[in-house]
Parts: structure tokens; C-alpha cells; sequence
């Protein structure tokens, strides 16, 4: 790729060899990493560097990382995927609610690092483009024409199911947090919603014949919300 | 229930219902619940059916199916009586042998033991064996009403405290055993047995009546004279109007009805005698009919040193006496009684007094007045009413002689100094006219009276003119003068040194007297400013030990409770012999007196005083007197609890202290802990991160790398996975030590986790199967699904690594009752035999270590699912292999959903 296609990707990251090990790994992939070691330097860049996708770190010594996505997304739609322990859920949640795409548990790998990235890209340059189609592995989902196939058979869902399907299917490949969800659907996150959640993404897998134990499509992360597989 | 409290006395204006008097109520009704019931079976004489009502009433809740025992019931050989008994289940009673005759008497041990909700008691007023645990047998049935158990009892009107001296005037015949008016007014059901009196008189004709065997024929057939039985039947019923009159005053005035007038207070003055004895019982009966609240008053006055050890009894003996029928007791200590009580009453708005009057002798009229005339005297604006009586001379005052007579060396003394004196003076009788030498025997005299008091300055001065006259008048050494000027000299020595002795003698007197008292306030400062300075419970016993063992010359002994048992202050004390130990958990328990010179096990050697706080027993406060023979004093005794209550409060801010000390040091390390673990938690992370980051990172270019590297980066990547999840175990231990995992509880589907747990050991599984059983249309479990994904995880973690590389793992989940119960089986090793439970221990691992397993996996299962409620087992399986399962309680019902 020429350097003039290359996206580029801030990173806030206080520890010198994890941000080695990002750089390296986006570099491998061809994008272009921007490093910002403290949260400070890393909204300037932000400002002055307009990368396209932003990955945070959530311990950073100088301002709480959630304080940063509070003030991004202020101007910014950019997708940031955070990096954050396991034991921090409460923190996760917020950072998703407060407008963070996507989250990373430290250990992880660096496939899983370039998929976050990558689906954080796609979202993000097709928010420009209106209503589309969703295909993977035989499910096909028209939002506009509201048509869902697998496998070519028309599959019948209730409404609910359906703005449930919608809904996924426009976030796919990132996490979604229950609370999220019960808004979108919903319109407010309530106790019984909470349940009629479960329920009915349980009905939506039985539907599309998706088995919970062995998960195609909705895939479940627990404590925080769920994932609907990435199209490619 | 008739107590006289004050707030009974305010007066209601409206009829609005008094919210403290409902309240009152409503607590008195709910203490009922946890407390016993008591319900008296009360009639006028014997033979009237107490028993026998009694027993039917009970027969009846037995056929209700209530569990009713016998406790102690006398049929005096009434064969109806004893037809009633059958069937009724009895406490065995405690043979007790009393002057070479075995009685059967009451076992109160037996009863408590056996804790049934009703027992049945005969004989409220009677007087136990000695030896028992309470002397009397209602401060058995007081115990066994605090237990919670339910107790009928039954009792004649003359066995009542306030009756008691009426019926024996009635009927010539004085009986012993009485129970005080404030247990039969608290009782919470009276039921009156009643019968016409001829109709009695026929059943005693008939033989049905019990006498005792060996009393006196003829004082019984007195007793049941037709007067007698138509006078106590008055007494019997009107006690009980009282008493409904009573409850419903209680209930009228809660209800905001304008109550009948309470009536003004009364004032009671007693002293040593026997007549305060009535006095207090006549003025209980009118504070009664007055349904007005008592006082009894006593004034210590300087004459009471004379007084003897029988009259001082007597005096504490009446005190006991009033308290018992629920008066308040005022002691007072003064110059003068009359005084004293006329001041008393005025500053508290009390203006009807009573008290005892003893006829004088007109030649004793003479010499002082007695109390009662002095009151009603000086008493304007009082109403004084007198209770008279004849009562038996008695000597409460050592004779004026017979006190003094009684120190024969305080004479000697005397003679001592006077000698002195002459010898003083001899040497100027030349010098200086012998008139003026008269002082000296002056001097001589004051300081004889001051130290030992009146008897012997008399004789001094008696002495002393004498001395003067054999050595210094002419002719001297005769007891003749020739001067007559020296009439007047020995008279007016005479005359000085009595008025100036007696002088010296009472204000010596006043001095000692002052100074007692300062002691005794000296030691209450000194212990409360001691306690107020130490700290910790251990320091402050010592300070009470010391203190209160001087000031009393007793050994005091501090018993604390403790997980099991007590420990005691000193450890080595004479109260630790096994007997005396029961007594003061006794007193712990029970958070009264109990031992020498109380109600309870009174044979025991000391006294043991709960030290009560904020109604918990804190400890026995032990007191054995030095002197065996000694007994305490009415004030002594109200000193001794006045300590016991400071000793209380002083632990009870030790204690509170400590807790607050445990409280800080759990909340700082509780930070610490905190701290140390995000630390910990970062730190550890962090370069796991990197390593694991790198290592993949550098195997998405395996196409470039040699296939030697990529195995080398393959295994870095699993070691540093491995590396990953024993900190995370490491931690998850370390939350769960600390007792602090916070479960995240939302619903679920149980089959999610799983597949959730799948995906995660995707990688280890190698050649394994892993088959899911798990039944179609399970319920939402509410659960923190992170933590049981871990636990799954764990779990399929220990199959993967106890079986071979092709092995069989199963993973089940259903509903069992109202859990759900999730199992992990598989083909390998298995568990070592006898240790199923021991594999939940930390850092245990089936037998060697292996591959860096630290074992803590299945520990932290536990904890988990322990803390949902839920409950893991671990067994071999039928094909050898393990099988750990494990439930979780937490299923939603199925919901409807809308749409």
C-alpha cells in the first residue's frame, strides 16, 4: 500500500512495550500507527492528526480513559476500541456506553487486534452510506426492503426479532451492550426488558438456526452484551 | 397489669388516644409473646378447686394438642384430683431429704430442660427446700416465665404479701409463705375460683378439704369458722375487682377516656422496727385503693451507730420489704428525721404522709417525742395518717449505759491522761494559785472526749474535779477542803468539762462520721477516674479489684465470658471452685443477683453481680467477703451495684472502643488489599500482554518464518496463555480470601456460558470431543455469567488435563428441583479414592504436580458457586474418570414475553 493510502491509527498506550507490539502489528498490516504515550498528547494528535481509528488504553496515568471517550465523542464519531484487565467489566461497560466501539482484554492476540480494528474501520467509513445489506455464511439480510434469508429460505421474524436482527446486523462484528441494545430496541432499559432480551435473541438464534452452545452469529459475551459475527 | 408508672399520672385533656400510653401497651403485649404467660388459679381459702380447675383447664389444651406438663401438682389424696392427673405427662420431682424426711419437691432443671409450652405448678407461695436453686418457689416460676415457657399456678389470698398480716388477725392463724404483690399483680391472667361459703363448709365436713397432717385441729377448725371463710372470700374477690379495675384504667387511659383520678402521691416513713413492717403493708393497700404511687422513706440520723445488728436487719429487712411491694425507696441522712421528711415532701409536692406511732410513757414524753408527734406537729399543710399498733418493747437503741459501758478501756485511758495531767500540774501548785491549774484537767478532758467519746469524758470530768480536789485543794491529798470558794471551783469544772466534753464527744463524733462518708465517695471517684484512664478491659477489672476489694475488705473476682466458658480476673480465685463458677453464669445468664444474700442459689459463698450494659451481660462482678460471717448492709449491697454499673458502662466503652479499633484496621487493610491486587493485577498484565501480543503478532507472518520459529513462537504464545490464566486464578483466589467477589447477576441462558466457556478452551482441547448435553427450553438462571464462564472454564481445563489426548469430555446442564445443575465428566484419570472433597482445597493437585498447575482451579470453582448459593461435589465416575458437579440455584421462572 502507498503511503498516501496508508490509514492511520492513534494509539494511547502508556506502557512503551505494548505500544511496540501495536505498532509492529498494524505496521504488518499496513496501517499507520500514530503513538501517543499519555492522554494529553494523544488528544492532540487527535486533533491535529485525524487518525481513523483511535485505540485506548484505560489505565492511563493522566486523565481516566473514559474521561477522554467522554470528550471525543463530543466531536468525533471515530471508532475507539479500548484496551483494558480482565476484573474491570464495570469499566468496560461504561466505556462502551459512554461511545467506545469495541474492547480488548489484555492478554489478547494480535489477530484479534487487526479484526477489532477492521471492523471499527468498516463501521465507521460506512456510516456515510445509507442502509445496506448483510451476508455471511448463507444468512442474508436486506434492511431495506426488511428481507432475511438463510441458506435462501425466507426466514419469518417477529417484529421485535426483527429490530433485534437489525440491530446486530448494523453493528456487526463489534460488541453491543445489553443496555444498548434494550435502548435501541425498546427504547428504555428496564428490569423485564432486560429479560425479554434474553429471551428473544434466544428466539432470534432458534430462528436462525444458530445453537447457543456452538454460536454462528449471536455471539454471547458475558457480563458485557453480545457480538454479531463480522462479515468479512 | 397494675403499675404504678408515672406516666399514668399525666392527665389527658382530649379525648384523643395517648400515643406513649398505646405504645406502652403494645410493648407490654409483645413482651408477653416472648415471655411465658402466667395465669393464677386464685381463691379465697384451701378446698375451694383451685387445683382441680387447674388441672381441668389443662386437661382440655392437652386434648388441643398443646404440650402441657405436670410440674408439680399436690392432690392431698382427693381422689377426683388425682383422676384429673392421668394422661397428663409429668416432670419427674427431686426427692429432697430435710430433717430426716424425704420430700418430693419441684425439679426446676428437669423443667427447663424439658421446655414444654405449659407446665403446671401448684402452690405459688411455697417455700423451697434450702438448697435449691431459688429459695421461694414463684422466683422458680419468674424463671421459668423468662424462658418463654407458659406456667398455671394456684394461690389462697392469705399467701399475698399486703394480706398476709389482715388474714392472721382474721383468723389467728399466721402464714408463712407469701408472694410479694408486685408478681401476682404482673401476672397475666387471674382466674378466681370461687364457692359460697357454706358450700365450702359442707366440702370440709365431707373430708374433702385438706389439712395438713400434724396442725393443730383446733387452729383449723378456728380458721374455718363461717366469718372467717364469708371474710376471706370478701378479701379474695376485692383483690381481684382491683385488679380488673386496674387493666382497665390501663386500657381506658390508652384509649384516651378521662381516667378515674390518679391519686396524690404518698409518703411512707419507716425505720428498725417491726411496726414499719405494717406500716408499709397498711400503706400498700391505701397507695392501692388510692391507685396512687408510694415512697418510702428512711432517715439515717447520728443516734443510728447506737443501734443494734438485730435493729440495723430489721431496718434493711424493711426496705426489702417495701421494694418488694413495689415502692420506691428514698434514704436520706440528716440531723433530724422529722425534718428531713417534711423537707423532702415539700420539694416533691407530696402532702400525705404516713407513718408508725408508738405510744409513750408519759415520763418518756418528757425526754423527746416520737416521730409521729414531731410530724404532725411541724407538718402544716400535711395529711398525716398514723398507723398504730401494740407491738412488743423492743430495744433497737443499745441501752445509754450499756453502749458506753462497753469499752472498759477507754476508761483505763482516761485514767491514763488524767494522771498525766496531775502529773503536768504538780510542779506549780507552789508557783501559782491551784485555781488556775484547773485547765489542764480541761484539756485533759476535751481530748478524752474526743477520742473516745461521751462515756469516758463523763467520767474525766467526774475524775478530774475529784484529782484536783486530793491534790491540790488544801489539805491535799484528802478528798476533804477547808475553802468554801471551792464549791464553786468544782462545780464549775464540773459543769465545763461535761458541757465541753459532751460538746467535743458529738463533733468528734460528726467528724468520724463525715469522714466515713467522704471515704466511701472517695472510692466511687477514684475507681470512675481510674476506669476513665485505662484502657482495655483487662486493665480496668485490676483497677476495679483493687478498688473495690480495699474499700469493702472483700476478694472481688471479675468473670468475662468467652467462646467457651469464662475466664476470670484474677485467674487464681477462691470463687473458681466449680460451684461458685455455676452461680455467676447464673447471674451472666440470667442478668440478675445471684448468691449470698439474694433470691438465687443464696448458700453459695459470695455475690455475683451481672455487669449489665445496654441489656448484655459484659461479666460477673465476684464478691466474697474476707470475714465469713459477715453480711452485707441494705447500702452496702445498693454500693455494690452502683460499682457494678460503672464497671459496666467502663467495659462497655472498651468494647466499643475495640470494635471501632477492628473496624479501622479492617477497613485499612481492606484498602490495602485493594490496592495491592490492582497492582498486582496491572503489573503482572502488562508484560503477559506484550509477550502475548508479540508472539502473535509475529505468527501472522508464519508463511515467512522458518517452521522451527514458528513452533518456538507457537510455544511462547501457549506458555504465555498459561501464564495468563494462573494469574487470573492467582487473583480470583485472592478476591475470594478476602470475601469480596461482588456478583454481576444478570439472566441467562445456561447453554450461552457454555458455549462462551467452549470457545475459550478452543484451544487446548487438541484430539478431544467435548459433548453437550443440555436439555432444550431451559430457563433464564440469574448468575454472574463471567464468573461461571471461569468456573466452566476451570472445569474443562482439569478434564482437558486429566485425559489423554483422544479423550471424552461432557458437559450437562438441567433442572434439578429449583436449581440448575451443570456437570463435567470425563474419561481420564479420575480422582484419587477418600479425597473427593480434599480436590477443593487450595492448591491441591491429584496427586503430583504437574505442567505448572498450581490447583487452584476447582478452589476457585468452589468459591463461586458457593457464593451464588449453589453447591459443587467432585466423585469418580462409573468408567473411571471424574464427574465434578455442581447447582446453582437462581432459575427465572418462564416468562411470557409480550410483544
Amino acid at each position: 500500500m502507498s503511503e498516501v493510502t496508508q490509514t492511520p491509527v492513534l494509539i494511547i498506550e502508556d506502557e512503551a512495550e505494548i505500544r511496540k507490539f501495536l505498532r509492529l502489528t498494524l505496521t504488518t498490516h499496513g496501517l499507520k500507527p500514530i503513538e501517543a504515550e499519555n492522554g494529553k498528547a494523544g488528544m492532540q494528535l487527535l486533533r491535529s492528526q485525524h487518525p481513523e481509528v483511535m485505540i485506548l488504553d484505560l489505565g492511563l496515568p493522566d486523565i481516566d480513559g473514559i474521561e477522554i471517550i467522554r470528550q471525543v465523542r463530543e466531536f468525533s464519531h471515530i471508532p475507539i476500541v479500548v484496551l483494558s484487565a480482565r476484573g474491570q467489566e464495570n469499566d468496560k461497560i461504561m466505556a462502551l456506553e459512554l461511545g467506545a466501539d469495541d474492547y480488548l482484554t489484555k492478554p489478547f492476540s494480535a489477530g484479534e487486534l487487526i479484526a477489532r480494528v477492521k471492523v471499527g474501520l468498516r463501521h465507521a467509513r460506512r456510516l456515510n452510506n445509507g442502509g445496506e445489506a448483510y451476508e455471511v455464511d448463507g444468512l442474508k439480510v436486506d434492511l431495506t426492503s426488511r428481507v432475511v434469508t438463510l441458506h435462501n429460505e425466507d426466514i419469518k421474524l417477529t417484529p421485535i426479532e426483527y429490530k433485534l436482527l437489525s440491530v446486530l446486523v448494523k453493528n456487526s462484528g463489534k460488541v453491543i451492550t445489553h443496555t444498548q441494545l434494550m435502548r435501541e430496541v425498546w427504547g428504555k432499559h428496564t428490569l423485564e426488558n432486560n429479560n425479554y432480551l434474553r429471551i428473544h435473541t434466544q428466539h432470534l438464534r432458534e430462528k436462525l438456526k444458530d445453537d447457543a452452545l456452538n454460536p454462528r452469529f449471536i455471539i454471547t459475551e458475558p457480563g458485557i452484551g453480545y457480538r454479531f459475527k463480522s462479515q468479512g | 397489669m397494675a403499675k404504678y408508672n408515672e406516666k399514668s399520672t399525666d392527665v389527658v385533656n382530649d379525648n384523643r388516644p395517648n400515643p406513649d400510653s398505646l405504645l406502652d401497651l403494645v410493648s407490654n403485649d409483645r413482651s408477653i409473646t416472648t415471655r411465658g404467660r402466667l395465669k393464677v388459679f386464685f381463691g379465697a381459702s384451701a378446698g375451694v378447686g383451685k387445683t382441680y380447675a387447674m388441672l381441668s383447664e389443662a386437661r382440655r389444651l392437652l386434648h388441643d394438642g398443646i404440650d402441657v406438663v405436670i410440674g408439680i401438682v399436690e392432690t392431698h389424696g382427693r381422689d377426683e384430683t388425682a383422676k384429673l392427673m392421668e394422661g397428663l405427662p409429668t416432670v419427674p420431682t427431686l426427692d429432697v431429704v430435710h430433717r430426716g424426711i424425704t420430700l418430693k419437691d419441684f425439679d426446676l432443671e428437669a423443667a427447663l430442660e424439658r421446655k414444654p409450652s405449659l407446665i403446671l405448678i401448684d402452690e405459688f407461695a411455697h417455700t423451697n427446700a434450702p438448697g435449691s436453686r431459688h429459695p421461694k418457689r414463684w422466683q422458680d416460676i419468674a424463671e421459668l416465665l423468662n424462658r418463654g415457657i407458659d406456667v398455671y399456678t394456684t394461690l389462697n389470698v392469705q399467701h399475698l404479701e399486703s394480706i398476709n398480716d389482715l388474714v392472721a388477725k382474721l383468723t389467728g392463724v399466721q402464714v408463712r409463705e407469701t408472694v410479694p404483690d408486685k408478681i401476682f399483680d404482673e401476672a397475666d391472667e387471674i382466674s378466681l375460683v370461687d364457692i359460697p361459703s357454706d358450700e365450702l363448709l359442707k366440702r370440709l365436713h365431707e373430708g374433702k378439704v385438706y389439712i395438713a397432717p400434724g396442725a393443730n385441729q383446733r387452729a383449723a377448725e378456728n380458721f374455718f369458722k363461717k366469718s372467717n371463710l364469708i371474710a376471706l372470700r370478701e378479701l379474695a374477690l376485692r383483690r381481684t375487682a382491683e385488679r380488673v379495675d386496674a387493666e382497665n384504667d390501663v386500657l381506658s387511659s390508652a384509649r384516651g377516656q378521662k381516667e378515674a383520678q390518679i391519686g396524690q402521691k404518698i409518703l411512707v416513713c419507716i425505720g428498725h422496727d417491726s411496726l414499719s413492717a405494717s406500716v408499709i403493708r397498711h400503706s400498700r393497700r391505701m397507695a392501692s385503693r388510692a391507685k396512687a404511687p408510694w415512697y418510702v422513706i428512711y432517715v439515717e440520723t447520728a443516734r443510728h451507730i447506737r443501734l443494734t445488728d438485730k435493729a440495723k436487719l430489721t431496718a434493711d429487712r424493711n426496705l426489702r420489704l417495701a421494694e418488694k411491694m413495689g415502692a420506691r425507696i428514698i434514704r436520706l441522712s440528716g440531723s433530724n428525721a422529722c425534718e428531713e421528711i417534711l423537707n423532702y415532701a415539700r420539694n416533691n409536692g407530696i402532702t400525705r404522709i404516713v407513718v408508725g406511732h408508738k405510744r409513750q410513757s408519759r415520763f418518756a414524753s418528757l425526754f423527746g417525742s416520737t416521730l409521729s408527734r414531731e410530724l404532725i406537729e411541724n407538718g402544716s399543710g400535711m395529711e398525716i395518717t398514723t398507723v398504730t399498733e401494740d407491738v412488743p418493747q423492743e430495744k433497737s437503741y443499745t441501752s445509754f449505759w450499756g453502749h458506753y459501758l462497753a469499752q472498759p478501756l477507754s476508761y483505763i485511758w482516761a485514767i491514763v491522761i488524767l494522771a498525766l495531767c496531775t502529773l503536768l500540774g504538780l510542779p506549780f501548785r507552789t508557783v501559782t494559785d491551784p485555781n488556775n491549774l484547773t485547765m489542764i484537767y480541761l484539756t485533759g478532758v476535751v481530748i478524752i472526749a474526743a477520742r473516745y467519746g461521751i462515756g469516758p469524758s463523763v467520767f474525766a470530768s467526774l475524775v478530774s474535779v475529784a484529782c484536783f480536789n486530793f491534790f491540790y485543794t488544801e489539805p491535799i491529798y484528802t478528798f476533804s477542803f477547808i475553802d468554801p470558794d471551792y464549791y464553786y471551783t468544782f462545780s464549775v469544772m464540773l459543769i465545763a468539762s461535761l458541757i465541753v466534753g459532751s460538746l467535743a464527744a458529738k463533733l468528734s463524733l460528726q467528724a468520724r462520721q463525715s469522714r466515713k462518708r467522704e471515704q466511701e465517695t472517695n472510692v466511687l471517684y477514684s475507681l470512675t477516674r481510674e476506669l476513665s484512664s485505662v484502657r482495655g478491659i483487662a486493665a480496668m477489672s485490676e483497677a476495679a479489684i483493687k478498688h473495690i476489694g480495699q474499700a469493702f475488705d472483700v476478694i472481688i473476682t471479675i468473670f468475662l465470658p468467652t467462646e467457651n466458658g469464662m475466664q476470670t480476673i484474677p485467674e487464681n480465685t477462691p470463687s473458681r471452685e466449680l460451684k461458685e463458677e455455676s452461680v455467676a453464669r447464673w447471674a451472666l445468664e440470667n442478668r440478675q443477683l445471684a448468691g449470698r444474700q439474694t433470691d438465687t442459689l443464696p448458700s453459695a459463698k459470695g455475690s455475683y453481680i451481672p455487669l449489665v450494659a445496654e441489656n448484655t451481660s459484659l461479666g460477673v462482678l465476684g464478691i466474697v467477703p474476707k470475714n465469713e460471717s459477715r453480711q452485707f448492709s441494705t447500702a452496702e449491697i445498693s454500693q455494690m451495684e452502683t460499682f457494678a454499673s460503672l464497671i459496666a458502662s467502663a467495659f462497655q466503652r472498651a468494647h466499643n472502643a475495640e470494635s471501632a479499633e477492628k473496624a479501622k484496621i479492617e477497613s485499612e487493610s481492606e484498602k490495602l488489599r485493594n490496592v495491592l491486587l490492582s497492582s498486582v493485577s496491572h503489573d503482572l498484565r502488562t508484560p503477559l500482554a506484550s509477550i502475548t501480543g508479540a508472539a502473535s503478532s509475529a505468527l501472522m507472518l508464519k508463511e515467512k518464518l522458518p517452521k522451527a520459529v514458528t513452533e518456538l513462537l507457537n510455544s511462547i504464545h501457549s506458555q504465555a496463555a498459561r501464564l495468563a490464566k494462573l494469574v487470573t486464578n492467582l487473583l480470583d483466589v485472592t478476591s475470594l480470601e478476602a470475601g469480596k467477589i461482588k456478583l454481576n447477576d444478570q439472566p441467562y441462558f445456561i447453554a450461552e456460558v457454555i458455549g462462551s466457556a467452549l470457545t475459550r478452551i478452543e484451544e487446548n482441547k487438541d484430539q478431544r470431543t467435548i459433548n453437550t448435553d443440555v436439555a432444550k427450553d431451559l430457563p433464564l438462571i440469574v448468575m454472574d455469567g463471567l464468573l461461571i464462564e471461569q468456573v466452566l472454564v476451570n472445569l474443562l481445563d482439569n478434564a482437558i488435563r486429566y485425559t489423554k489426548q483422544d479423550g471424552k469430555i461432557t458437559i450437562s446442564a438441567k433442572v434439578e428441583a429449583d436449581c440448575l445443575r451443570i456437570t463435567v465428566s470425563d474419561n481420564g484419570e479420575g480422582l484419587p479414592k477418600g479425597e473427593e472433597e480434599k480436590i477443593f482445597e487450595k492448591f491441591y493437585t491429584r496427586g503430583h504436580r504437574t505442567d505448572g498447575n498450581a490447583g487452584l482451579g476447582l478452589a476457585i470453582c468452589k468459591g463461586v458457586v458457593e457464593a451464588h448459593g449453589g453447591s459443587i461435589t467432585g466423585k469418580s465416575g462409573k468408567e473411571g474418570g471424574a464427574v465434578i458437579s455442581f447447582t446453582l440455584p437462581g432459575l427465572k421462572p418462564i416468562m411470557e414475553t409480550h410483544e
